[in-house]
């Protein structure tokens, strides 16, 4: 069991990673908007946080960074649907645990999560 | 006795006066005097002396009865007695040897002289020599004598001038015909060397002297340089300037001058060297060319010897006939000069148009080719000279487009540059060539010539092709990428809720469906990653120049 915050400006994107998840157990705090999902995290306290990458304002990668300031401990995985070397470096060297390639299919997004879940500081795995 | 000797005046008066009419040499005449007179006279040696107007000194023309030491001693008679002869009046002087006051006993002694009548040789007024007649033994002489001797020492005057007059007008003739020879042969040639030697070989000959010199104005320096010379030693020739003698100052400002005692006049430099080769009188003339003067022309004798009017009216003749001659000479080397000047310019020119790739062609106003360079005669085929002269439109490589106006045509009629590019095919592969057509104006204005480059620029075009089609792939992948990003999270929100609804599915029929659904939604999955995974691409031949990227 796991609280885990979903952010993509796709409506539809968060609202599937909820419905795969809450099926594993887990609870799936949805946002479109990264500064709510931000603020989210302020007050809660959240194991992981799913970022796609392109959001409205802010990349995923800007997002991360807030996070990890506001709770250090908080697990990653990020989302692309257009991987670059650079986004995948800062994704890393932020503490990202995972750098998943859009589009992912249900197994794959479960044997993240929960890959990342198990582990005990987050290393990142090479997917 | 008085009547033969009245006889014997009559006869030798006849002959002299025969002489005069028959003989033109008035050696003869001189020669018959001193010879005659003696005998007639009762005299024992008779002389004639002619004044040598150039140095003022009387020479020995003819003597009788004496020896050669007394002949050439080195005076004539006492102050006096010359002074008396120059005013026209005869001296008759006896009793030399017990004269203390004659100051040339000593000669007369030796001689045994012991009596001298001296006259003067008079011609129109002038004094032109003096005739003595010398006896050993003291005698004086009657006025009838005198009267006779005066009588026939004019008529020797007569003849001598006449002589020297019909051997001036002797000596004109032939300097005319030299004048005009040498004159022929100098304008015969345009080689300056050829002139001045012909100058100085043949002068000295006609003029019976040793040599001839000629130095030339340099126009760069304004001074005198040996130009030719003849018969004298390159030791003499080198002896040094001569640019401070007086003769030449005088030469140079166009004045002749003649210098009879050349070793001892101070007109001239260089005594030693003047003696050591012999050289006792010179002749200096300007050479001149119009009013400028541009050289001097020197005569050199191994005689003393004094110049007559002739001969230094003939020399300036000469002298002025080579100043054209020369100055023609130096004017076509002058062009010569030039003319190899713009020669090499031309080649220097040829040598940097044919050493530029481009290929150069230049048309004249009439469209006809002038010039055209290596690279063009090469790509042409064909030789420089084939081409030359040719129409333009007959050697150009371009299609004349129907009513399209010749840009050569254009260039010449605007003045205006014209750049553009052509492309060619040539053996199936294009040919790009860029085009440039300058004009070049005449001074009066108005095109005078077009110059007409082609460039290859074939391979600079290749590479502007492909890199706009880089640019263009780039764009292609950028907008791939961005294709592929925004069809990913959309796709994998359908994917992803399929497969959930796939699980609630009871029918095996609509599973199946579902699965349809599923695979075509996962091989659009695979085809977006395959995307924006791209990090390299290959493009592939599609229909003509149209190509398309092929994903990996």
């Amino acid at each position: 069991m796991a609280e885990i915050i979903a952010l993509d400006d796709v409506y539809d994107a968060v609202i599937l990673i909820k419905k795969i998840l809450n099926k594993k157990g887990h609870v799936v705090h949805t946002f479109t908007e990264e500064e709510e999902a931000v603020d989210f995290v302020r007050s809660h306290a959240v194991d992981l946080a799913i970022l796609d990458i392109k959001l409205k304002k802010m990349s995923g990668i800007e997002v991360l960074a807030q996070m990890k300031k506001i709770l250090p401990e908080i697990r990653a995985i990020i989302l692309t649907g257009y991987p670059t070397v650079e986004t995948a470096r800062e994704a890393i060297s932020l503490g990202a645990n995972e750098y998943c390639v859009k589009p992912i299919d249900k197994e794959e997004l479960e044997e993240k999560v929960s890959r990342v879940l198990g582990e005990g500081n987050g290393g990142i795995t090479a997917g | 006795m008085e009547r033969d000797r009245e006889q014997g005046y009559l006869e030798i008066f006849q002959e002299v006066a025969k002489l005069i009419s028959m003989v033109l040499d008035p050696q003869q005449v001189m020669d018959l005097v001193v010879r005659r007179l003696p005998e007639l006279l009762e005299v024992d040696a008779a002389t004639i002396r002619l004044l040598d107007a150039g140095t003022n000194t009387f020479v020995l023309g003819a003597a009788h009865g004496l020896s050669d030491e007394y002949l050439a001693r080195g005076f004539i008679d006492s102050r006096d007695v010359m002074e008396m002869i120059m005013k026209g009046r005869p001296v008759a002087k006896t009793a030399l040897d017990a004269d203390p006051l004659y100051q040339h006993s000593a000669e007369a002694a030796r001689e045994g002289i012991k009596s001298v009548l001296s006259l003067p040789i008079i011609f129109q007024d002038h004094i032109i020599g003096v005739m003595r007649l010398l006896t050993r033994k003291n005698r004086s002489f009657t006025a009838r004598e005198i009267s006779f001797s005066m009588t026939l020492a004019e008529q020797i005057g007569v003849a001598i001038s006449s002589g020297r007059l019909f051997k001036e007008m002797e000596n004109q003739v032939d300097f005319l015909k030299e004048v005009h020879e040498i004159s022929r042969l100098v304008n015969s040639t345009l080689d300056l060397n050829t002139i001045l030697q012909t100058i100085v070989d043949r002068l000295p000959g006609v003029m019976g002297m040793k040599a001839c010199t000629i130095r030339l104005l340099q126009p760069e320096t304004n001074q005198l340089e040996l130009a030719a010379a003849s018969g004298l030693s390159a030791e003499y020739l080198q002896r040094g300037s001569i640019r401070k003698e007086d003769s030449i100052f005088q030469a140079l400002k166009g004045e002749p001058v003649a210098v009879y005692d050349a070793p001892n006049d101070p007109r001239v430099q260089y005594h030693e060297a003047i003696c050591k080769e012999g050289i006792k009188s010179i002749l200096a003339v300007p050479i001149k060319k119009g009013p400028e003067i541009i050289g001097v022309l020197r005569l050199l004798t191994t005689e003393h010897h004094c110049f007559t009017a002739s001969e230094v009216i003939f020399a300036t003749a000469v002298a002025e006939e080579s100043g054209s001659a020369i100055l023609n000479a130096l004017t076509f080397q002058k062009i010569n000069l030039l003319f190899n000047q713009i020669e090499e310019n031309e080649l220097f020119l040829q040598a940097i148009m044919d050493s530029l790739q481009d290929r150069i062609i230049v048309v004249d106003g009439k469209k006809r080719v002038v010039m055209v360079n290596r690279g063009f005669v090469e790509q042409e085929n064909r030789s420089e000279q084939a081409l030359l002269g040719q129409p333009y439109d007959c050697i150009s490589p371009w299609e004349k487009g129907e009513g399209q106006p010749c840009p050569i045509e254009q260039v010449l009629a605007t003045g205006e540059i014209l750049v553009r590019t052509e492309r060619l095919m040539v053996n199936d592969q294009p040919l790009w060539l860029e085009r440039s057509i300058f004009p070049i104006f005449a001074d009066a204005g108005g095109v005078e010539y077009a110059v007409e480059t082609l460039r290859d620029i074939t391979s600079q075009k290749s590479l502007e092709q492909e890199r706009m089609e880089r640019e263009k792939m780039a764009g292609v992948l950028e907008m791939a990428g961005t294709v592929a990003h925004e069809l990913n999270s959309p796709l994998f929100a359908a994917l992803g809720t399929a497969e959930l609804l796939r699980d609630e599915l009871e029918k095996e029929e609509q599973r199946k469906e579902m699965d349809i659904i599923l695979r075509n939604m996962r091989s659009m999955g695979a085809l977006t990653k395959k995307m924006v995974a791209m990090t390299g691409f290959a493009s592939k031949e599609y229909v003509g120049d149209t190509r398309i990227i092929e994903f990996h």
